[in-house]
C-alpha cells in the first residue's frame, strides 16, 4: 500500500484554478481545493455549476486555462498528453455514469485492460480478490452486455481499483441506476475507502449519493460555494436549495 | 495493443465489413493486373506449328537502339542502349540451313515459310510440304507436285478436288493431291505446297521464317548461328511461331500496370475512408481507452493492428480468387483481339504477392490517416453525450490541398506549353489524381461550401424536410465528405478517361481524314501484286493511283534525339521512287539532306530527303516509296491501293469500274467511307481497353460508396428515431435523407467533374484548341446517372431499414 505513495498528504490538490471554453465562458473560476488521502469527498452543484470540468482538471483529463493541479504529489502543468495519459493509467482510477466498459472485452479483460495497456501481467490472484470484492466474481467470462447496469458499474469500479490508485474518480457512477443498485454501488465505493484507505472524489448531483461521501464540496458558478462533513441526504439538499442566486434552478437539478 | 485489436474485431465484426469488403475488391484487381502482366512479361505462347523441332531458329527479332548520340558521346562513356522489338517479320537467308546442316550430331534441318493464303473462301497458312515433318503433319494420300496441295484436314477437303487458292497477290487452282492431319489443335489451317509453289507463293524464295533443327546440341548450334539469328528451345520457340505475341505483351504490361497502380491509389482513398468512419462510430470508446491511460501511440497502433488483420484476412481471400479474375480479363482481351489468343494466361506466386504487398502498403497508409484522427480523441468525450464534429481542416490537410493543387496545375501548364498531340493525354492520369487527392484533403469545408451554395435550389423545391438534409449535410460536413470522395473519385475518373479516350478517337480520325485524298480504296488481305497498280491507274476515270504500305522505321543516323522505341510510323506510296522520302518537319532535316534509316525488318538503307512536310502534331510520319518499303513489311506486298477519281466520275461509277477491272483477283473494292471505317474501327481496341479500365475501377467506387453510405446510414438509427419523435413522420425522415442522398451526388459531380476538367481541359487545349473535349454528351449524363442513383440508393435502403419499427425503440440508449 506504500509502494509509489508520495510523502504529500493529498491525494490531489487544485491551486486558484481557471478553466475557460472559447469566448469568455468561464467554467472554474479560481478553484483551490485540497483532497486528503483515504477519503470519500462528494463534489455536488447544480448544472452548469462546472463539476464535470472540476473533474477533467483534476483528473488530467483536461488543462486548466490558468493554476496548479498536483496529482499525487506531481504538477501536471506542461506535462505533456502522453505523460498525462500514463499518469492517469497507474495512478487514477475512472468510474463514468455509463458505457464504462469495452464491449468487445470479457468482464476480466475489461478489468485487466489498464495493467496491459502499461505493459504489466495481471496479478491473477489480485484481480480474484478485486472481482470477489466487488462480487462478480462468477461472471468474469461475461461480456458487458449480458450484465445489468449496476452489474456495469461495479466493472468498472473494479478496473478503476486494479491499479491501486491514487485517486478514484467517479463521474455520476449512479447517474443511470435505479435506487437500490445505487445504493449497492455507492456503499461499494465507501467500503474502498473503508476496507483500503481508497481515496474518492465522486462529482454528482443526487444529494442521497453524495450523503455516503465523508465530505460533500459545494460547486456554483464555477467557484467553490461551501463544505460539508459528515452530510446526511437531507441536510445536503437543504444547502443545494440555496446555493448561489440560483434557488429555483437548484431545486430543478 | 493488438490483442485487443483482435478481440475488438471478433466482437465487432460488422463495423470492419466495409474494410474487408473495399480491401477485397482492391487487392482482387491489383492480383489480377498482376496476373496479366506477368502474362505479358513471360509471353508464353505454347508452340504449334514448329512443335516437333526441339531446336528452333528465327530471325533476330530487337536491336539496340542508342539513348544518346552516340557521335557526341566521349569513346570513354558508357554507351545506352533500349532493346527495340522490330514490328514486321526478321527472316533467316537458307544459306543458314546448310551450315546448319554441317554441326555435328544435326540429324535434319527444315526451313519453314509461311504465308498467308485463301483456301475458297477460308483462311489459311501455305507451307512447303518438306517443312511438314515440324508439326509433324501425318499425310493420307501423296505429296505435293507442282500445281497440288495438301490441305489441312479441318478444311474438309477430299484428295482430288480442285482449291483456289489465293496468295501473293493471285489466284490459282490446285489439286488436292492429299489430306494433312496434325497432331494436336491448330489455331491456323495449313496448306502444303511443293518446294518451287511454296517459294512463289511466299513471295521471297531463298529467306525462311524459322529454321528447325533436329539432333545437335544447343550450344553448338547457337555457336553455328552467330549473330545471324536467335536459337529457341522449349516454350520459347512459341516467340518465333508468333512474333506479333512480343509488341501484344508490352501492350499488356503497361495496360496492367496502369490499371493495378489506378485501383492501389483508389484503394487508399477508399480504405482510409472505410476506416475513419469505423473509428468514427467508435469516438466514445476510443475517448474511454484515452481516458483509462492509453496514449495516443497505442490507440495508433490498435487502429492499425485492427485495419492489418481486416487486411490480412481480405487480402488472403483475394489472392487466392485474383487468378480467376485475371484469367477472365485476358479472357477479355483475347476476345477483343486486344492480346493474341496464343497466349497463355500465367500467374504465379509473384503477382499474388505483390498484390498482397501492395494492398496491405494501402491498408497501412489508410490506417495511418483513420489512426490520426483516433489518436486526437479527447478522453473527455467519453464523457460527453454527444460526439463532437472534428476539426475540417487541419494544417496537414491544408498543405497536402497545397501541394496536389500545386502539382496539378504544373502538370496543366506542361501539358499545354510543353506537349503536343495525344501524347498529352500522359499527363491526365496523373494530373486527375492529384486534383482528386487535392479536393480529397479539403473535401469536408468542400462539401460544406457546396452545400452552402446548393441551398437555394434546394429550399426551392422541398420544405421542412430539405432544410434539415442541408443542416446535416453541413453540420455533419466529415461525414457527408466520407461519401462525397470516393463518388466524386469515380465521376472524375471515369469522366476523364472516357472522354480523353472519345477526344483522341476524334482526332485520329480528323488527321486520317484530312490526309485521305483517295476516293476508292482496294485491298487485298494477302498482298496486291504490283501489276494490280498498272492495271487500276489504266481503268478510265482514274485520276492517280498508289499502293498504300504502313509500316515502322528507325532513324539511325543522323541521331534522332526524338525518337522512342516506337520508331516513326512510315508510310509507303506509288509517287515516290527510288530513295526518295518525305519527312516531317519535326525530324529537323533539309530537303537534300541523307538519312541512314533501318526499316521494319531491320533491313538498314540510305535514303534522301525530298520533301520536308509539316504534320498534325502527333501524327507526323516518314512518306517512302512503297517499292522500297512493302519487301520489309511481312507480308512483303502492299495490302491497299487509294484510288483518286478523275474530274466528273463519282464513287458508284468509280468503284463499280474498278471491280470489274480487278475481276478474278484476290481483292475488294471499297469507297472513302468504308476506309474511314475501317480506320475507326481500329481504334475501338484501343477505346474497349480503356473502358474494361475504367469499368473496373468504377465497380469498385461503387461498391466501395455503397458498403460506406449503407453502414453510416444503419448507424443513425438513434438519430432518426429522435426525429420521429418531435413529430417528423417516417415519409418525412426518408424524404430528408433522399435529399442528403441528393446533395451528396450533386457535390460529388460538381467537384468529380471539376477533377476531369483538371485532365482533359489542358489535353483538349493541346490537341483541338477547344476547351471541351469531343465525344457524345451522354457519357457525362449517363456517369451523372449513376452517382445520383447510387447515392440515393445507398442512403434510402438502410435509411428505410433503419426507421422501421417503434421510434423509442430506436432511441434507447446502447450500443
Amino acid at each position: 500500500m506504500t509502494t509509489g505513495w508520495n510523502e504529500t498528504a493529498d491525494a490531489v490538490r487544485l491551486e486558484a484554478v481557471r478553466k475557460e471554453y472559447g469566448e469568455g465562458v468561464v467554467a472554474l473560476d479560481g478553484v483551490s481545493i485540497a483532497f486528503p488521502r483515504g477519503g470519500f469527498t462528494a463534489v455536488m452543484g447544480p448544472s452548469g455549476s462546472g463539476k464535470s470540468t472540476f473533474l477533467h482538471c483534476a483528473a488530467g483529463l483536461d488543462r486548466p486555462t490558468s493554476g496548479r493541479v498536483v496529482l499525487d504529489g506531481q504538477d501536471l502543468d506542461g506535462k505533456s498528453e502522453t505523460y498525462l495519459t500514463k499518469l492517469r493509467r497507474d495512478r487514477v482510477g475512472f468510474v463514468f455514469q455509463a458505457f464504462n466498459l469495452l464491449s468487445a472485452l470479457t468482464v476480466e479483460q475489461n478489468v485487466v485492460l489498464p495493467l496491459q495497456l502499461a505493459g504489466k501481467r495481471p496479478d491473477k490472484r489480485l484481480v480474484a480478490r478485486i472481482l470477489t470484492h466487488v462480487g462478480l466474481d462468477g461472471r468474469r467470462k461475461h461480456l458487458p452486455g449480458q450484465l445489468s447496469g449496476g452489474q456495469q458499474q461495479r466493472v468498472a469500479i473494479a478496473r478503476a481499483l486494479v491499479t491501486d490508485p491514487a485517486v478514484l474518480f467517479a463521474d455520476e457512477p449512479t447517474g443511470a441506476l435505479d435506487t437500490r443498485t445505487a445504493a449497492d454501488v455507492l456503499g461499494l465505493l465507501r467500503e474502498s475507502v473503508r476496507a483500503s484507505g481508497q481515496t474518492v472524489i465522486m462529482v454528482t448531483h443526487d444529494p442521497v449519493a453524495a450523503s455516503y461521501a465523508d465530505e460533500v464540496v459545494f460547486l456554483a458558478d464555477g467557484r467553490i460555494a461551501g463544505r460539508l462533513s459528515r452530510p446526511t441526504a437531507e441536510a445536503v439538499a437543504e444547502r443545494m436549495t440555496h446555493l448561489g442566486a440560483w434557488d429555483r434552478l437548484a431545486v430543478q437539478a | 495493443m493488438f490483442t485487443l485489436a483482435m478481440r475488438t474485431l471478433r466482437v465487432r465484426k460488422g463495423g470492419f465489413l466495409a474494410t474487408f469488403v473495399a480491401v477485397f475488391f482492391g487487392a482482387l484487381i491489383i492480383s489480377a493486373c498482376g496476373g496479366l502482366m506477368e502474362t505479358g512479361i513471360r509471353s508464353e505462347t505454347p508452340v504449334q506449328r514448329l512443335a516437333a523441332a526441339p531446336i528452333v531458329v528465327g530471325g533476330q527479332q530487337t536491336f539496340e537502339l542508342p539513348e544518346e548520340d552516340p557521335a557526341t558521346l566521349d569513346p570513354d562513356d558508357k554507351h545506352k542502349f533500349k532493346n527495340v522489338t522490330l514490328p514486321e517479320r526478321v527472316r533467316l537467308d537458307a544459306a543458314l540451313a546448310a551450315r546448319l546442316r554441317a554441326v555435328p550430331g544435326v540429324t535434319n534441318v527444315v526451313g519453314e515459310v509461311s504465308f498467308a493464303a485463301q483456301a475458297g473462301a477460308a483462311s489459311a497458312l501455305g507451307h512447303a510440304w518438306n517443312s511438314a515433318a515440324l508439326t509433324p503433319y501425318a499425310l493420307k494420300g501423296e505429296a505435293p507436285k507442282p500445281g497440288e496441295v495438301v490441305v489441312d484436314a479441318g478444311l474438309g477437303l477430299a484428295v482430288g478436288d480442285t482449291l483456289p487458292v489465293a496468295a501473293h497477290g493471285s489466284v490459282g487452282e490446285y489439286r488436292v493431291s492429299g489430306i494433312a492431319e496434325a497432331p494436336q489443335a491448330m489455331r491456323d489451317s495449313a496448306l502444303f505446297f511443293s518446294a518451287s509453289d511454296a517459294d512463289k507463293l511466299s513471295g521471297h524464295p531463298g529467306r525462311y521464317d524459322a529454321i528447325g533443327v533436329f539432333g545437335g546440341d544447343v550450344a553448338a548450334v547457337t555457336a553455328a548461328v552467330g549473330d545471324a539469328g536467335i536459337v529457341t528451345t522449349g516454350t520459347d520457340r512459341g516467340a518465333i511461331e508468333f512474333p506479333e505475341v512480343a509488341t501484344s505483351g508490352e501492350n499488356l504490361i503497361v495496360l496492367a500496370a496502369v490499371s493495378g497502380g489506378l485501383s492501389a491509389m483508389v484503394m487508399v482513398f477508399v480504405v482510409a475512408g472505410t476506416l475513419t468512419l469505423s473509428t468514427q462510430q467508435r469516438q466514445r470508446e476510443l475517448a474511454l481507452l484515452r481516458a483509462i491511460g492509453t496514449t495516443p501511440r497505442q490507440l495508433r497502433r490498435m487502429v492499425l493492428g485492427e485495419a492489418l488483420v481486416v487486411g490480412v484476412l481480405a487480402v488472403a481471400v483475394a489472392v487466392v480468387l485474383g487468378p480467376v479474375l485475371g484469367n477472365w480479363l485476358f479472357g477479355e482481351l483475347a476476345a477483343h483481339h486486344v492480346v493474341p489468343d496464343v497466349l497463355e494466361f500465367e500467374q504465379g506466386w509473384l503477382p499474388a504477392t505483390v498484390a498482397a504487398g501492395a494492398s496491405l502498403l494501402a491498408v497501412v497508409a489508410a490506417s495511418f490517416v483513420a489512426g490520426r484522427r483516433a489518436s486526437k480523441v479527447r478522453p473527455t468525450e467519453a464523457l460527453a453525450e454527444a460526439a463532437v464534429e472534428r476539426r475540417w481542416l487541419t494544417p496537414i490537410r491544408l498543405i497536402t490541398a497545397i501541394l496536389c493543387f500545386a502539382g496539378g496545375t504544373a502538370l496543366a501548364i506542361v501539358t499545354v506549353a510543353v506537349m503536343t498531340g495525344p501524347v498529352a493525354a500522359s499527363t491526365a492520369g496523373p494530373a486527375v489524381m492529384l486534383w482528386a487527392f487535392g479536393l480529397a484533403a479539403i473535401s469536408p469545408g468542400v462539401t460544406k461550401v457546396t452545400a452552402m451554395l446548393l441551398s437555394w435550389p434546394v429550399r426551392a423545391v422541398s420544405g421542412v424536410t430539405g432544410r434539415v438534409a442541408l443542416l446535416n449535410t453541413r453540420v455533419g460536413a466529415v461525414r457527408t465528405a466520407g461519401a462525397v470522395t470516393p463518388i466524386m473519385l469515380a465521376v472524375g475518373i471515369a469522366t476523364a478517361n472516357i472522354y480523353l479516350q472519345t477526344t483522341q478517337e476524334a482526332v485520329s480520325n480528323q488527321a486520317y481524314t484530312e490526309d485521305l485524298r483517295a476516293d476508292a480504296v482496294v485491298a487485298g488481305p494477302g498482298g496486291l501484286d504490283p501489276s494490280v497498280l498498272g492495271r487500276v491507274a489504266a481503268v478510265p476515270g482514274v485520276a492517280s493511283a498508289s499502293e498504300y504500305v504502313t509500316s515502322t522505321v528507325f532513324v539511325d543516323r543522323p541521331y534522332d534525339s526524338n525518337q522512342n522505341d516506337d520508331g516513326w510510323p512510315a508510310l509507303g506510296v506509288s509517287e515516290l521512287t527510288g530513295n526518295a522520302v518525305e519527312v516531317p518537319a519535326k525530324l529537323g532535316r533539309q530537303v537534300g539532306d541523307t538519312l541512314s534509316l533501318r526499316l521494319g525488318d531491320g533491313t538498314p538503307v540510305d535514303v534522301r530527303v525530298a520533301a520536308v512536310v509539316s504534320q498534325r502534331a502527333g501524327f507526323e510520319r516518314l512518306v517512302l516509296p512503297a517499292s522500297l518499303l512493302a519487301p520489309h513489311t511481312t507480308l512483303g506486298l502492299a495490302p491497299q491501293l487509294l484510288v483518286r477519281a478523275a474530274e466528273g466520275i463519282d464513287t458508284a461509277t468509280l468503284t463499280s469500274r474498278l471491280r470489274e477491272a480487278t475481276a478474278g483477283l484476290p481483292v475488294a473494292v471499297g469507297d472513302r467511307d468504308a476506309l474511314i471505317a475501317a480506320h475507326a474501327k481500329g481504334n475501338e481496341i484501343g477505346a474497349w481497353v480503356n473502358y474494361l479500365l475504367v469499368g473496373m475501377i468504377l465497380a469498385y467506387t461503387v461498391i466501395s460508396v455503397v458498403n460506406t453510405l449503407v453502414m453510416a446510414t444503419a448507424k443513425r438509427r438513434r438519430e432518426f428515431g429522435l426525429q420521429r419523435l418531435s413529430g417528423f413522420t417516417r415519409g418525412q425522415v426518408l424524404r430528408m435523407a433522399g435529399v442528403e442522398g441528393g446533395l451528396i451526388a450533386a457535390i460529388a459531380v460538381l467537384l468529380g467533374t471539376l477533377v476531369s476538367a483538371g485532365a482533359i481541359v489542358p489535353f483538349c487545349l493541346v490537341v483541338t484548341d477547344s476547351l471541351l473535349p469531343s465525344g457524345p454528351i451522354a457519357i457525362y449524363l449517363v456517369v451523372l446517372a449513376i452517382a445520383v442513383v447510387l447515392s440515393l440508393v445507398a442512403i434510402l435502403i438502410p435509411a428505410w431499414a433503419a426507421t422501421r419499427g417503434r421510434a423509442v425503440d430506436a432511441t434507447s440508449i446502447g450500443e
